[in-house]
């Protein structure tokens, strides 16, 4: 509150254009806090006492977050790589901070782990042949018994080609939807479809 | 695709694009406002997104309902409704003619909404600086309407 950053309407004009005259001083419950402007980093995280004696997590730094993967129903927590798009402030881009609305790059293992183990195929289109380790890895995922295998072959394992291509690369595109400098935490979701299609122009569009 | 214009990617928030194996191509979310309003057409059929519009939005019209004309579109997606009314003088027995602006947002199920058509606006949550009003009934203006003052 040293800043003395204050959200009240009192110093701006009204709806006719009248300027208004101060006529009390500001208050505390209409106080403003600096902006959180969460970097990627080691976990660093302040704890803020707030109105009602509550308490607010303002993540200075971090570097993971919990992504769900709308449409298979799951969320893991994996690890954050990088942000790519920012819909307000290409500085936040440059300077990598985690906010709201941020297009990132997520760790994929977690998620290609999780596909092995219920539909025991792998992920990520390879043209060439594979390799001896990836032929390897394909049998191990195969490894059960045969009942298993057929409750796995019964599951419907398509996945969006946008999405497989992503699991090549180990990254996959996701959109942060918590608010890291109120909750402390980087949660949101990974992006399918139209939303993908969209990002993924706009990143482009600016290389 | 077109209206997506804004840089950051438009939908509804109610609604889950990406479900696997569903085929229905336009999934859209779209509300009854209540008091007898009815949702126009536009609302539930069209593709626009608007986060503030009563009917596909996330607003809920509630207190005070009140009608008006419009006096100017220029802004985008919100209007400006004029209301008149009569104020009366005691010592000279007498009345005055006054009137009061109210900005109100427009949604874009609203289409061809003129100056001096007569609107419905009913309150709503702060959407912005001045607009605490959201537009839930359109009538076009009669063709014989005159310019004299008009009071309903």
């Amino acid at each position: 509150m040293e800043l003395r950053i204050s959200r009240d309407s009192r110093h701006k004009r009204s709806h006719t254009g009248a300027k208004r005259a101060q006529y009390r001083k500001k208050r505390k419950f209409e106080l403003g806090r600096q902006a959180a402007g969460t970097k990627l980093g080691p976990k660093r995280i302040h704890e803020v006492r707030v109105r009602g004696g509550n308490k607010k997590f303002r993540a200075m730094r971090l570097d993971t977050g919990t992504y769900s993967w709308g449409s298979e129903s799951i969320s893991r927590s994996t690890r954050i790589v990088a942000v790519l798009y920012n819909a307000s402030n290409n500085e936040l881009v440059r300077t990598n901070t985690l906010v709201k609305g941020a297009i990132v790059q997520i760790d994929a293992t977690p998620f290609r782990q999780w596909y092995e183990n219920r539909y025991a195929q792998t992920l990520g289109k390879k043209k060439r042949q594979p390799t001896e380790a990836e032929a390897k890895a394909a049998e191990a995922v195969k490894l059960r018994s045969k009942r298993a295998l057929a409750k796995c072959a019964a599951r419907n394992s398509t996945v969006d080609p946008a999405i497989d291509e992503q699991f090549t690369t180990g990254c996959l595109y996701a959109i942060i939807t918590s608010r890291p400098g109120q909750s402390g935490r980087c949660d949101g979701y990974v992006l399918e479809g139209k939303e993908l299609d969209f990002y993924l122009r706009k990143i482009r569009s600016k290389k | 695709m077109s209206e997506q214009t804004e840089r950051s990617f438009q939908k509804q928030e109610a609604v889950f694009l990406n479900a696997k194996g569903v085929s229905k191509k336009s999934t859209r979310w779209h509300k009854d406002i209540g008091l007898g309003y009815k949702t126009p057409a536009e609302a539930i059929s069209g593709t626009y997104i608007d986060k503030k519009c009563p009917f596909t939005g996330n607003v809920s019209i509630r207190g005070r309902i009140l009608t008006g004309t419009v006096a100017s579109t220029k802004m985008k997606r919100t209007i400006i409704v004029r209301r008149e009314y009569l104020h009366y003088i005691t010592k000279y027995q007498r009345y005055e003619k006054r009137h009061k602006n109210i900005a109100a947002h427009l949604s874009p199920a609203f289409i061809g909404v003129e100056v001096g058509d007569i609107v419905t606006v009913g309150q709503c949550r702060p959407l912005s600086k001045t607009i605490r009003f959201n537009v839930i009934k359109h009538q076009k203006k009669h063709a014989k309407g005159s310019k004299k003052f008009q009071k309903f």
